[in-house]
């Protein structure tokens, strides 16, 4: 395999310099886990005090008003009208940290035993809104329990037993209301990750394809017996080498630094998402150094690609406070899906198969972007060919 | 035949860089292009190799048809490209490796082989250089080991020598003819009439993307009229003389610019005598003088009417 091996090489060389990529993120993401853990303690004291949360309400049933009951221990109700903005507005001043909406059609769906989310908006990296999270599971566990066992229960029936029920058992439940894991870190480190793992692997990339895509070195190896075909199946390979070293690097830094998360189906799920992140950098790197020519279009595309895509896609800024037509531009770009897919990560408590499908979703759109982006590489390439 | 190429057209938009080009090169010898500067000749090899699509022709190497995917044929060709195509990231010895690598799978023969070429062209000093750390000749002697490593049965050189010092240039030249000896055919392109004259056993002419004139250099020599070149160095020639110079037989022109008296004759017997007779008759007073043989330039001149090298 020569040009597999010729890209090992050459990459190599190139080492010194992703290596300040490297050494920036890591740097930056300590920096972050050290803060990460003072606010938490922060919190903790704080912990006692009631979460100001908008409980948005778009149908009336004894079940929805038993939820606010219970939620009413635990947080206060702040009136806010329905209004993007104002909501926007509020949770952007800390006057609010969890925004809850009760969709139309919810109460019905949840007896009859289908799955629907409950729309909620949150500052991310909060710890009460995991408590409020922690609240509303309980809730609507229990209920689904009392569901599955009594057949015909009437919803007022339900919520009278679980008022009882949980009011029994909140003595004792206390120290299990606290959020197991402290995930703000984690979170936050395999966002970022997004935009350091996108920036090594396009320029690693890149400063490969320019080397190999030279003119003279094209012409020189299409002179040899070495078909398209190899050359791009080792290319690829290489590309994915490169790609998975750098990947592990990053993801035993943190299981390093964040230990004692490493062993949370949450890290596991965080691990699979970022795995399928750098496939899909790598295609994307692939692709750059496919269409661009020179060094200083690589530079200006992957500071537009990279820091653009990453910008909108919440992994330096929550998405909360981008607009909608910033997300919608998001969308189409795999960061964004990926960014979304650890959010739910980082918020799942429970790993049912109706909790995981969602963020499994996520996931596979990031996958299909790296399919996408290899596949449309493979036909400029092949288009090239003879210019 | 080893190459075969027949009304071979090539235009680059307005510009026709190749024009109806017609050759073959034979099992076995050494075959020079030669032509000025822009005539054509990368162009053709560029064609020959498949690495040009090109708007008219045949092309067969090997006595068979050349396409992008003759893979079997290509195993057997070693090219020496006219632009040094090497990897800046890989030593001299990594660059020779790949090369070599790209045709010979066998790692023991591959090592062997890379030595060889690095001893061909007299690297050995700077296995462990990058390129960028080489000096253009330098740099041009490694293009030409990446290109022969494999050792091929065709070998093709694109102006291999350009940029490189006349002892390293001679050692090249002697090199390729032992490669030549030892059994590989060598197309070898050049606008070095010297050594296209030093090594070729046969030589085509081309010029604006035609071929003017194929042969050994004693047939393209015996293609012109003119026999030798007379040259005096003399302080007193009159006008006189050169109309009287001119009158001799087998005298075709006479030139006398800067105290050099040219003097150009057709094939013939005596030619430099009766100029020598009559100088003494005139009692002309001359330093210098001696007579040359024609050179591929004035064959190059004569069917043009320009000078090879401007
Ligand atoms: N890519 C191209 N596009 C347009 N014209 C080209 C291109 N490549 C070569 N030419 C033209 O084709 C003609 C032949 O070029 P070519 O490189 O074959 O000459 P050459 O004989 O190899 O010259 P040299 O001795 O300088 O290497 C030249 O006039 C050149 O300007
Ligand atoms: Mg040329």
């Amino acid at each position: 395999m020569p040009v597999y091996k010729l890209c090992m090489k050459i990459t190599k060389k190139n080492i010194p310099h992703l290596l300040i990529y490297i050494i920036v993120f890591l740097i930056v993401s300590s920096i972050m886990a050290v803060t990460a853990q003072k606010s938490h303690k922060e919190q903790e004291t704080f912990s006692r005090v009631k979460t100001n949360i908008a409980f948005i309400n778009e149908e009336e049933s004894p079940l929805i008003e038993g939820l606010k009951d219970e939620l009413g221990k635990a947080a206060n109700f702040v009136e806010l009208p329905d209004e993007t903005e104002t909501l926007q507005d509020a949770l952007f001043f800390r006057r609010i940290v969890y925004i809850l909406r009760i969709p139309e059609g919810f109460t019905q769906r949840f007896i009859n035993g289908d799955y629907m989310p409950l729309e909620k908006t949150t500052i991310p990296d909060s710890y009460s809104s995991a408590y409020i999270d922690l609240a509303i599971n309980k809730y609507l566990n229990t209920a689904r329990l009392y569901i599955q066992q009594m057949g015909g229960i009437t919803q007022e029936e339900l919520v009278s037993y679980l008022k009882e029920n949980l009011s029994k058992e909140t003595n004792v439940e206390i120290p299990y209301s606290e959020p197991e894991a402290d995930l703000n870190y984690s979170n936050y480190f395999f966002n970022y990750l997004a935009y350091s793992l996108l920036s090594i692997l396009i320029l690693g990339m890149s400063a490969l394809m320019i080397s190999y895509n030279d003119r003279d070195l094209k012409r020189r190896v299409g002179c040899s017996p070495l078909s398209d075909t190899a050359a791009n199946l080792q290319f690829i390979l290489a590309n994915l080498t490169f790609a998975m070293v750098s990947w592990l690097i990053m993801v035993v830094f943190c299981l390093i630094i964040d230990a004692k998360n490493s062993l949370t189906l949450n890290t596991f799920y965080f691990i699979i998402s970022s795995f399928i992140f750098a496939f899909c950098g790598s295609g994307m790197g692939f692709f750059i150094g496919s269409v661009a020519k020179g060094n200083e279009t690589i530079s200006a595309i992957t500071n537009v690609v990279v820091l653009g895509s990453c910008f909108l896609s919440g992994v330096f800024v929550p998405v909360e406070f981008l607009g909608s037509t910033a997300l919608k531009i998001a969308s189409f770009t795999p960061s964004y899906w990926y960014v979304k897919a650890n959010n739910r990560i980082a918020q799942l408590t429970h790993f049912d198969a109706a909790y995981i499908k969602p963020v499994l979703s996520d996931m596979a759109i990031v996958f299909c972007f790296g399919i996408a982006f290899f596949a449309l590489s493979l036909v400029i390439r092949k288009n090239r060919r003879y210019s | 035949m080893v190459i075969k190429v027949k009304n071979l057209v090539k235009r680059y938009s307005e510009l026709i860089a190749l024009d109806h080009l017609s050759f073959s090169v034979r099992k076995g010898e050494i075959f020079g292009l030669l032509g000025p500067n822009g005539s054509g000749k990368t162009t053709a090899i560029n064609c020959i190799l498949s690495l040009l699509k090109y708007d008219k022709g045949e092309i067969e190497i090997f006595d068979k048809p050349m396409t992008p995917e003759a893979y079997d044929i290509k195993r057997n060709i070693g090219i020496v490209m006219q632009n040094v195509a090497v990897y800046n990231e890989l030593s001299v010895y990594e660059n020779i490796d790949y090369f070599c690598g790209l045709y010979v799978k066998d790692k023991n023969l591959r090592k062997k082989l890379v030595d060889e070429a690095i001893e061909f062209v007299d690297l050995n000093d700077y296995r462990k250089f990058y390129p960028n750390k080489l000096s253009g000749g330098l740099l041009r002697r490694l293009n030409i080991a990446c290109g022969i490593a494999h050792k091929p049965e065709l070998i093709i050189l694109d102006e291999p020598t350009v940029a490189v010092d006349p002892q390293s240039r001679n050692k090249i030249l002697e090199g390729i003819k032992e490669l030549n000896k030892k059994g590989a055919t060598i197309i070898y392109t050049s606008h070095y009439m010297e050594e296209v004259e030093q090594i070729c056993s046969r030589i085509m002419i081309i010029d604006k993307g035609r071929a003017i004139a194929t042969g050994t250099k004693e047939e393209l020599k015996a293609m012109i009229t003119l026999g030798e070149k007379i040259t005096v160095e003399s302080y007193d020639i009159s006008e006189e003389h050169l109309i009287r110079l001119k009158n001799l037989p087998n005298i075709v022109s006479v030139e006398y610019k800067e105290q050099l008296l040219e003097i150009k004759s057709s094939k013939g017997k005596n030619n430099l005598e009766n100029v020598l007779e009559f100088i003494k008759r005139e009692n002309i007073q001359f330093g210098k003088i001696y007579s040359e043989l024609p050179t591929l330039n004035d064959v190059f001149l004569e069917i043009t009417g320009k000078e090879l090298r401007d």
